[in-house]
C-alpha cells in the first residue's frame, strides 16, 4: 500500500519532450531492472500502430515540441519504425532508445542514410549497463553486452555518435561514467558519449523504493527540476506524465496531448527518484 | 513562459552588433569592438557570459563600459554574481564537471565585488525595435537562461512558439557557443549570435559576432563576422594562470576539448573530440 499523504502537483510549463512508446512493452530482452517490465512475451502495454504515432508527432509539432523520443520495449521491433522515424525527423530532432540487438550492418546503413538527409539531428541511445560483460549480462541477459557494443561500433563507424545509456544498478562501485567512457575508447569509439540514469522503483523493480514527494519538497528544489513539467509520453491507452510511468493508470492524464498540458500529481514512488536526482530521461 | 522584460531600448535602431560568451577573453573582446566600430552600428549588445574559461576576469569590464556595450545577464554572470556553487550548465560527465569547477572557482575568486554587484543588476532580457520589427535579446532562450539552442535540435515549430510567446519578430540568443540562423517561412527569425570568447569547434582560432541591419523596405540582413585576435597571447596567459592546458589547446586549435557532452550528434560530429 502506498501512503495516503497528499501528492504534490507539478505545474506544466511547456512541451519540450514528446516520448512515444512505439512498441509498448514488447522487447526481445527481459532485463532485471526494466522500468516497465518489457519482455518478449505478452506485453502488458501494447505497441502503437503507425497512425497513432504519426498523430502524436503531428500534435506535438503543432504544440511546438523541441525533441521527440521513440522508446518501448525495443523500438526496432516495430514493423514501421524507419518510416515513422523519418516522419518524426521532418518535424523535430528525434532520438531512438534501443538495446542494439537489431542494429546490424544493413540497419546501420539505413540509419546513416536517414541521418544524412534529415533536417534535424538523429540520436541513437544504446543501452548497456555495466562495463564488465558478466555483470552487464547478469542484468540484461546472455549476449546483451556483445550485441550492444557491436551496435555501438557499427553506428560509430558511420559517424552517428551513439549515446551509451546505462542504468546505475549499483551505486557503490567506482565511477560508472568513467568506466563506460574507457570501455568506449577501448572499443575504438573516438567521441564517446555516455548517459547515466538512476534505478527507478518501477516495472520489474516495483516496490523497491518508497516515499512520496510532498508539495514542500517540490518547492524546495523547484518544479522545473522535474521532467513531468516539460514532457509527456504517448502510449497505448492515452497520454502519460513521463516515459517512466507510461501505461500506468495512475499516471494517465488524458487521451490527447492538448488535454494533458496540465499539472501532474506525483503519486508514484519513482517520482521520489526524479526529485532526489534531478534526473531527466532527455539526452542532455 | 517568458519572464517579464526588464529593459526596453528607448530608440529604434537600424544596425546593431551583437555578441555573447566573452569568457574572460579580453583580447577577442577588444578586437571585436574595434571591428564593430568600423561598421557604423547604432548600438552594441552583449548577451552575457562574461567570465569562465579565460584568464583575468576583471579585464573585460572596463572594455565593455568604455564601449557603451549594453549587456544582459548570462547564466555564468548570475552564478558568479550570486556566488552559486557552479555555472549551472548541468554537466554529468565527470571530466566536463572537473573543467567547469576549475574554471568557475578561478573566475569566482578573481572577480571584483564591484563587478559582481554590477552583473547582479543586469537585465535578463532586452527588447528593442529593429527596423520595423521587434527583437528580443536573451541569453539561452527566452524561456530559460541555461537552455541550449543548437541548429540541429531546434525545430521550426518550436522556434515559432518561442517567437509567439516572446511577441517578437526576431530572437537573438547565445549560450551554446556556435552561431546559426533560422528564417521561418513567415519571415520571423531566430539568430544564435555565437560567442567571442572561444572558437566554435571548427578547427580555426577565429571567433564570431553578428551584425544585424534593418534597411527600410528590405529584409533584415544577418551577417556573421569572423574576428581574428592574438590568440597565442591569450593561450600563454591561460597557461601562466594555471588554467587547464586543454583550454589553451582549444584557443590555439579551434577544437573544443571540454563541455562536449551537451553537443548534439551533428554538431559533435564536426569537431575533433
Amino acid at each position: 500500500m502506498r501512503p495516503a499523504a497528499p501528492a504534490a502537483a507539478v505545474p506544466f510549463r511547456h512541451l519540450t519532450a514528446l516520448w512515444v512508446q512505439i512498441t509498448g512493452t514488447w522487447c526481445n530482452l527481459q532485463c532485471a531492472h526494466c522500468i516497465n517490465a518489457s519482455g518478449p512475451r505478452e506485453p502488458w502495454l501494447a505497441p502503437l500502430d503507425a497512425e497513432a504515432v504519426r498523430r502524436a508527432v503531428l500534435e506535438a509539432a503543432a504544440l511546438g515540441v523541441k525533441e521527440i523520443y521513440f522508446t518501448g520495449g525495443e523500438p526496432f521491433l516495430h514493423p514501421e519504425v524507419m518510416p515513422l522515424l523519418a516522419f518524426a525527423l521532418e518535424r523535430a530532432p528525434t532520438t531512438i532508445l534501443t538495446n542494439g540487438t537489431l542494429v546490424g550492418e544493413a540497419m546501420a546503413d539505413r540509419l546513416a542514410a536517414l541521418a544524412g538527409r534529415a533536417r534535424y539531428s538523429l540520436e541513437l541511445r544504446v543501452s548497456l549497463d555495466h562495463p564488465e560483460r558478466e555483470r552487464n549480462d547478469a542484468v540484461r541477459g546472455p549476449g546483451a553486452f556483445d550485441r550492444a557494443l557491436a551496435a555501438i561500433r557499427r553506428l560509430d563507424a558511420r559517424g552517428l555518435l551513439p549515446i551509451l545509456t546505462a542504468t546505475e544498478t549499483d551505486r557503490s562501485t567506482e565511477p560508472l561514467y568513467d568506466r563506460l567512457r574507457a570501455l568506449l575508447l577501448a572499443t575504438g569509439v573516438r567521441k564517446p558519449r555516455v548517459k547515466i540514469l538512476p534505478l527507478y522503483p518501477a516495472g520489474r523493480m516495483d516496490g523497491r523504493g518508497g516515499g512520496r514527494v510532498t508539495a514542500e519538497m517540490v518547492e524546495q528544489v523547484g518544479a522545473e527540476r522535474l521532467q513531468c513539467s516539460e514532457a509527456r509520453a504517448v502510449a497505448a491507452g492515452g497520454v502519460y506524465a513521463c516515459p517512466i510511468l507510461a501505461g500506468l493508470p495512475e499516471a494517465r492524464l488524458g487521451a490527447t496531448l492538448a488535454e494533458t498540458l496540465t499539472a501532474n500529481r506525483l503519486t508514484h514512488p519513482a517520482c521520489l527518484v526524479c526529485w532526489e536526482t534531478g534526473s531527466s530521461c532527455r539526452n542532455a | 513562459m517568458i519572464a517579464p522584460c526588464r529593459m526596453t531600448e528607448p530608440h529604434a535602431v537600424r544596425r546593431i552588433a551583437v555578441f555573447g560568451g566573452v569568457y574572460s577573453n579580453a583580447h577577442a573582446l577588444a578586437a571585436m569592438l574595434a571591428d564593430a566600430r568600423g561598421r557604423d552600428v547604432d548600438a552594441i549588445f552583449c548577451l552575457g557570459d562574461l567570465g569562465g574559461f579565460g584568464p583575468h576576469p576583471d579585464r573585460v569590464f572596463p572594455l565593455l563600459r568604455d564601449a557603451g556595450v549594453r549587456v544582459i545577464q548570462g547564466n555564468y554572470d548570475r552564478a558568479i554574481a550570486l556566488g552559486h556553487d557552479d555555472c549551472g550548465c548541468g554537466y554529468t560527465d565527470p571530466r566536463d564537471n572537473h573543467f567547469a569547477r576549475v574554471s568557475y572557482a578561478y573566475t569566482l575568486g578573481r572577480t571584483a565585488s564591484e563587478h559582481r554587484r554590477w552583473m547582479a543588476a543586469l537585465p535578463g532580457h532586452r527588447r528593442l525595435t529593429l527596423g520595423g520589427g521587434t527583437a528580443l535579446l536573451c541569453h539561452g532562450s527566452p524561456r530559460a537562461i541555461s537552455e541550449f539552442l543548437w541548429e540541429s535540435t531546434t525545430p521550426d515549430d518550436f522556434v515559432a512558439r518561442l517567437l509567439d510567446e516572446a511577441q517578437a519578430d526576431v530572437i537573438l540568443c547565445t549560450h551554446s557557443g556556435i552561431k546559426w540562423h533560422r528564417r521561418l517561412a513567415d519571415g520571423r527569425r531566430l539568430v544564435n549570435v555565437g560567442v567571442i570568447g572561444r572558437p566554435e569547434n571548427d578547427g580555426t582560432p577565429r571567433v564570431w559576432y553578428t551584425v544585424l541591419t534593418a534597411e527600410p523596405g528590405r529584409e533584415l540582413d544577418v551577417e556573421f563576422v569572423p574576428v581574428g585576435y592574438d590568440h597565442e597571447a591569450l593561450a600563454r596567459e591561460m597557461e601562466r594562470e594555471g588554467l587547464p592546458p586543454e583550454f589553451a589547446d582549444t584557443v590555439r586549435t579551434g577544437w573544443w576539448t571540454s563541455c562536449l557532452e551537451v553537443l548534439p550528434a551533428r554538431e559533435r560530429a564536426r569537431g575533433r573530440f
